[in-house]
């Protein structure tokens, strides 16, 4: 639930640079992502949790309770004047970040916000411009970028066992019949719906900059599609097809897909993996090396090797209480810090999180050209795959309502 | 009289409107547009005129607001039953929170709270003893599922509301609803893990109420006089053990792979988990707790003779005649998933 950012607070900036003391942490929105990052924080030495805040007063109440955080507030300013907190995570929908953010700039307050960063690129592009004015820190919600098996993945590449990377093929699933899915087809002006990218908005981050991690192009050439397969009356399903100057790159979203996946397969010149993030293990399809027939005894063997290596890796990672479905959380929250204590490099850089941001956007245009192109308004009835562009994303009128004559 | 009745499209909230629509009320439901309103449909033409719809959802007020007026009674029994601790607040408690503003701005005569028996902190009582309505309620609900802890906040917050609205409020407290369309092998009788169920002791009586006479006490809490302020727990008489009705499932349902803990084992099992996830910082999530497992699984007895008393209830369904239906309708649709596997 978004909070309350209508008063004003004072200007209070600290210095940039720290001495490793320990960070005063707050938290503004306590939703469901709001738990992994209070369970992440506690886990983090040198920081204390110093405040939660919701405008619904029981979220926050529950929130505090359960991860024992000594303050809650209702007001995002009131939180930012009382208790000063050197970090301020956003968790409240995308629509109030900006608001949000700017409000701990004025306080002097680092932030760090959940994905999606902003409501487009012009408004990620204030945010940050804001922030370096303020000479604070900024970071995004990038966090499978820092989960132990995609670390993995990057250290094989740097090691040059893929070769360059020559595409990209970046998979998502998502259940639509799960408790936010069924929230989402309920409630027809919830916030999702308000997006200009819609769900996608809300949930492709990960699986784009698993591709934007390895294509470097500024503005890559996008192709997507966005379908409702559902007969939900709005998009649920999305394709993409991105083409930078040496990578090329699919997404796919697919509500309709099992089991659902979070997979990417990375093609490099020498071999091909596949990054499981669920299974939390890597695939390997190195080149035959073995001539004809033999090579379908070589795969399979190969395989099965692989197999037992993964199972006794995780063994052990199991044993060593190192499986945890949020440790990329932990890892970009550790980095962010230190960078905040001029103790490393922002873990996310400004740049990145604009261009990652404007990607999104094509992808969104490219949506919604295809709409128009294929799927054109006739007669007055319009095509249930279409979504707010952008210059409509300020009305409060639902999708659904706009598409049915007034769901809900 | 006119009653608001949410949740009107779920299992149990089918079964109130059909016991107020009997007792010759008109009903006004509250259903989702994504709802399955077959059910409720027949109903309406069965009753004409006498059955309404709202399309909405309580996260969004406005969509019903204007529905309450004139209305007697609002009979809440929606509820979410799944999600993280925050999503089931955001239903449970904060959007409960606006109903019962919203009705106490219309002048409606009587809130029905439907809660849950698992709010009380039964984890105190000993071995044996009656749980009934002057049991105090759980002190530490964060301690126990998150399901408990938002229906143990929600009646802190509808007590407040009503008191700050002036709305008269009736708690009812049911224990597991059972019936015809879901499955009778619950949480009070076990853990399902992957295609095993772990069965939990075995000799604990199960809290549980057949959805029609639970559906018939509601109807009653919102009609009798003079019970504004009071609390009921609806469980039916005679409760099986979780032994009794596992063996008869086995025998008239499916077979059903188990592994039994028995109830000397539950507390040092449920202190090795509780140990471990503090140890492993959360590798595994902590489904068992000795907290939790004692207000689940420990032997006491169910007391319903507050609601036989004061709304002279009286459940007409008894187990074996509820077991059977149910049963019956599990066959049905485990034969259905063979045909259509």
């Amino acid at each position: 639930m978004s909070p309350d950012v209508s008063s004003n607070s004072t200007t209070h900036v600290r210095s940039s640079i720290m001495t490793k003391r320990e960070l005063k942490i707050a938290l503004v929105g306590c939703g469901q992502i709001a738990d992994a990052h209070l369970q992440e924080i506690r886990k983090i030495p040198d920081v204390q949790l110093v405040a939660v805040c919701d405008r619904a007063e029981p979220l926050a109440r529950q929130a505090a309770g359960r991860f024992g955080v000594p303050d809650i507030f209702t007001n995002v300013n009131e939180l930012l004047q009382s208790v000063h907190p050197d970090v301020l995570h956003i968790t409240t929908p995308p629509q109030t970040h900006r608001a949000v953010a700017l409000a701990a700039f004025e306080a002097g307050t680092h932030v760090y916000s959940e994905k999606p960063f902003s409501l487009d690129a012009d408004e990620a592009t204030q945010i940050l411009s804001a922030a370096q004015n303020a000479r604070l820190k900024v970071c995004v919600g990038h966090d499978q970028l820092f989960d132990p098996i995609w670390v993995r993945c990057r250290e094989m590449f740097r090691s040059g066992r893929l070769g360059d990377v020559v595409h990209v093929e970046s998979i998502q699933g998502y259940d639509l019949s799960g408790p936010f899915g069924q929230v989402l087809a309920a409630e027809s002006d919830h916030w999702v719906h308000r997006l200009p990218g819609g769900l996608f908005q809300n949930t492709i981050s990960h699986a784009l900059y698993r591709i934007t991690d390895f294509m470097l192009d500024e503005t890559p050439q996008v192709m997507a599609a966005w379908r409702d397969v559902h007969g939900a009356g709005y998009p649920t399903d999305l394709r993409v097809m991105l083409w930078g100057k040496g990578v090329s790159a699919n997404l796919v979203f697919s509500t309709q897909a099992r089991p659902i996946q979070r997979v990417a397969r990375i093609f490099g010149t020498r071999q091909i993996i596949e990054v499981d993030m669920d299974a939390q293990v890597i695939r390997c399809q190195p080149a035959f090396t073995l001539p004809g027939a033999l090579t379908k005894l070589q795969v399979p063997a190969r395989q099965f090797m692989e197999a037992a290596r993964n199972l006794r890796r995780n063994i052990w990672r199991f044993a060593r209480s190192d499986i945890h479905y949020f440790a990329g959380m932990k890892g970009i929250f550790e980095r962010f810090y230190a960078a905040i204590r001029d103790e490393g490099e922002d873990p996310i850089s400004p740049a990145e999180i604009v261009r990652v941001t404007a990607i999104m956007d094509a992808i969104f245009e490219s949506c919604r050209d295809d709409t128009a192109e294929n799927h054109p308004v006739v007669d007055g009835t319009q095509d249930n795959s279409v979504l707010p562009s952008p210059a409509d994303r300020s009305s409060t009128q639902p999708v659904g309502a706009a598409r049915d004559g007034g769901r809900g | 009289m006119r009653t608001f009745v949410t949740g009107a499209s779920g299992f149990l909230g089918q079964r109130v409107v059909v016991a107020l629509l009997e007792r010759g009320g008109r009903v006004v439901c509250l259903v989702r547009r994504s709802a399955n309103l077959e059910p409720l449909r027949r109903l309406a033409e069965q009753h004409t005129g006498r059955l309404d719809f709202v399309w909405g959802t309580l996260a969004q007020p406005a969509s019903y607001a204007d529905s309450l007026e004139g209305c007697a009674c609002v009979y809440h029994v929606a509820a979410a039953m799944k999600g993280g601790t925050a999503v089931l607040f955001q239903n449970n408690v904060v959007a409960t929170s606006e109903l019962v503003k919203a009705a106490g701005r219309c002048g409606v005569g009587r809130f029905v709270l439907i809660s849950s028996l698992a709010v009380y902190g039964s984890q105190s009582l000993p071995t044996g003893g009656v749980l009934d309505e002057t049991c105090t309620l759980d002190p530490q609900p964060h301690l126990r599922d998150p399901y408990t802890y938002s229906k143990h906040s929600q009646e802190a917050a509808v007590q407040t509301a009503c008191f700050d609205a002036r709305l008269p409020i009736v708690v009812v407290r049911p224990g597991v609803i059972y019936g015809p369309g879901r499955d009778c092998i619950t949480s009070r009788v076990g853990l399902q893990i992957g295609g095993l169920l772990i069965c939990m002791g075995g000799r604990q009586e199960l809290p549980y109420t057949h959805v029609d006479n639970c559906a018939e006490a509601i109807a009653l809490a919102g009609l009798t006089a003079r019970i504004e302020g009071e609390a009921f727990n609806i469980v039916d008489d005679n409760p099986p053990t979780a032994r009794q009705l596992l063996r008869r499932y086995r025998r008239e349902v499916a077979r059903v792979r188990t592994v039994r803990i028995p109830h000397i084992g539950i507390m040092p099992l449920s202190r090795m988990c509780q140990w471990y996830n503090a140890y492993s910082r959360g590798q595994l999530p902590a489904v068992l707790t000795p907290y939790k497992s004692a207000a689940m699984w420990k032997v006491i007895r169910y007391s319903n003779a507050k609601a036989k008393r004061m709304l002279s209830w009286q459940p007409r369904i008894n187990f074996d005649q509820g077991l059977e239906a149910t049963f019956s309708a599990l066959r049905e649709q485990n034969l259905a998933h063979k045909i259509s596997a």
